[in-house]
């Protein structure tokens, strides 16, 4: 009630409109979207404000200039506070390993650009240059520099680097993101690698098991944790594909509010495949009352959507405490051996 | 920082009708697909905004779209769902996606749930688990990529592989207005669709050539098939080819 009035009397106040003090296009450079509730949004601000700040003194004072850092358990607490942007690309680069890579490599990348290109891979990527990010203005054709740019050459470099892989629609979005927080090619190129390589299992290989498997993974896991909801999906016949796909394919780019994502991340580049797990659950659970009232197959389609929008996940800061306590325990021995049944149980039933 | 759930997509959905004008059936309420926002004319991609109306319908019917991607899937289905080119302003298509329609078929309420897919070989592997419940498969070329032209013969092998032996088939080859840049001509679009028999016609996501038409056959179709009324004749084919509009001229 009383943040409320708080909102109203600043939208009175003489400085006009929230509109009229918020910018139209985001600090990453996302336009923001004709019904965008610019209130509440400046509301929200106001206290995640004081909370970056606060935790802006504290990165400051840990990193102390340093462009190295040691993983350890008082900075794990720190990046699931959330890591200041302008260290994003430091210690994202540090904790995946993808540092390590990049001094191992010099000039990896570059001769990965120089070598001669798979025409079929380039038609690929092409397809997808203008379809990336077309609501973000450094991706536009007119910009300077153009992240479009950028984006091909990463996605290029990769598809080479890793050919059993190549280019698989999603990616896109995780190199333009890349290219946004750390605006480096040759660091999102070795965060890519980190990410595809290392952190996630194969999501993007053309067989794509490691993504039908953590969806049934994830099917398991709501089983024990929030087996109304599992119900749910079995009574009205729905795949978790249909639903979690782009969850894990974009790694929840475009799926959750943008701060979110990167908050996410900051995680996910720190702890492991883990996180992406913790996140859906908090969705799923939190929402629980809202999924079961689904009456069909569309009517379930629709909860999924909605659970991604609103104040539960705009609020950042309280959401990534969430998926910490709300979902409850999650191991990596049990996600391991999740992994290895459901993975036994699709190769099964694939052949 | 909640965005407002303005009901912006009800503004273009066919408004909810009170009941079923058939009388048959009660009509069950369904929810519409997510918002589209449309301003100034430009239409954006349901990345905002949730709505949700309660739509009445007769009967209802799955439709999968399908094709290479970049074909035009998601520009024709917005075209088709809320009569407006999305320019250069889509985002590929990553998984799997539905929107609904409710069509008046001579006076039935049908309502066509139409799922958008990707087009990447690989999420093929993800997608077609869905082609055995889709009583309607409207599968898409570019006329101006070859490429997506020579993979249709491959698209159909994976049709008659996983999809329902009666599913409704239709050939359609997008972009037809960009004269330009055609490399398919139509003659071998027709040819290719006789070969297989299925029906065919080209379509513009941008000029909307034929894709009310391509959406409303499919519906006459399905509609024809689970009434089987003996009094009324529906050749789909026919039906096409009488409809169908040529590119930049009054063929009829």
């Amino acid at each position: 009630m009383e943040k409320k009035n708080k909102a109203t009397d600043r939208t009175r106040s003489a400085y006009g409109t929230a509109k009229d003090r918020v910018d139209s296009v985001d600090p990453y450079g996302f336009e923001r979207s004709a019904d965008f509730d610019y209130e509440s949004y400046e509301e929200l601000m106001s206290e995640y404000l004081v909370v970056l700040t606060r935790r802006a003194i504290k990165w400051s004072k840990l990193l102390k200039g340093k462009s190295k850092v040691q993983k350890n358990v008082k900075l794990k607490r720190y990046v699931r506070k959330g890591i200041p942007n302008e260290h994003r690309a430091l210690i994202w680069m540090a904790a995946s390993g993808a540092q390590d890579q990049l001094e191992k490599n010099p000039g990896h990348y570059q001769s990965l650009l120089g070598a001669r290109h798979d025409p079929k891979l380039v038609e690929t990527i092409n397809t997808d240059l203008n379809r990336t990010f077309p609501d973000n203005v450094q991706f536009r054709k007119t910009s300077n520099p153009c992240l479009q740019k950028a984006l091909y050459n990463v996605l290029l470099a990769y598809g080479h680097h890793n050919p059993a892989v190549g280019y698989c629609q999603g990616m896109n979005f995780i190199a333009g993101f890349l290219l946004i927080i750390t605006k480096d090619e040759e660091k999102s190129f070795w965060l890519m690698d980190a990410l595809l390589g290392r952190i996630l299992p194969d999501y993007y290989s053309p067989a794509m098991l490691g993504l039908k498997t953590d969806q049934e993974v994830l099917g398991e896991l709501v089983k024990v944790k929030t087996p109304q909801v599992w119900q749910v999906m079995v009574d009205q016949n729905v795949m978790w594909t249909l639903v979690v796909s782009r969850w894990f394919i974009c790694l929840y780019i475009d799926v959750l509010p943008v701060e979110t994502v990167l908050r996410i991340w900051d995680c996910l580049f720190y702890e492991g495949s883990k996180i992406l797990f913790r996140v859906a659950l908090t969705l799923i659970h939190h929402n629980q009352a809202l999924i079961q009232q689904a009456q069909s197959l569309p009517d379930v389609c629709q909860s999924f959507k909605q659970i991604t929008h609103g104040p539960f996940v705009d609020e950042c800061h309280t959401f990534m405490q969430k998926i910490f306590t709300e979902p409850g325990s999650l191991s990596m021995a049990t996600l391991t051996k999740l992994r290895a049944t459901c993975q036994a149980r699709i190769i099964a039933e694939e052949s | 920082m909640s965005r407002k759930k303005a009901a912006k997509g009800k503004a273009v959905t066919n408004s909810p009708s009170a009941g079923s004008p058939t009388g048959k059936g009660a009509g069950k309420a369904a929810r519409s697909s997510p918002g589209i926002v449309q301003m100034n004319g430009v239409v954006h991609p349901s990345r905002p905004s949730i709505s949700s109306s309660s739509e009445f319908y007769d009967i209802a019917f799955k439709v999968m779209l399908v094709g290479d991607s970049s074909v035009g899937k998601t520009c024709l289905l917005v075209r088709f769902k809320d009569g407006a080119f999305l320019a250069g302003s889509f985002i590929s298509t990553v998984g799997i996606d539905f929107r609904n329609k409710v069509l008046n078929i001579d006076g039935v309420k049908v309502k066509l749930q139409i799922w958008d897919t990707a087009g990447q070989e690989r999420f093929r592997s993800v997608t077609h688990a869905y082609y055995r419940d889709a009583h309607a498969l409207l599968l898409l070329y570019d006329v101006t990529n070859k490429t997506s032209f020579d993979n249709i013969q491959a698209w159909l092998t994976e049709i008659h592989e996983y999809a329902q032996q009666d599913v409704v088939l239709m050939l359609l080859g997008n972009k037809a207005d960009a004269t330009h840049d055609r490399v398919v001509k139509r003659e071998d679009g027709e040819r290719l669709a006789k070969e297989f028999g299925v029906p065919f016609m080209e379509t513009s996501a941008r000029s909307g050539l034929n894709v009310e038409l391509a959406f409303t056959a499919v519906a006459k179709e399905l509609k024809h098939r689970s009434i089987k009324d003996p009094t009324e004749k529906f050749k789909l084919q026919e039906y096409v080819n009488k409809e169908m509009k040529g590119v930049g001229c009054c063929r009829s």
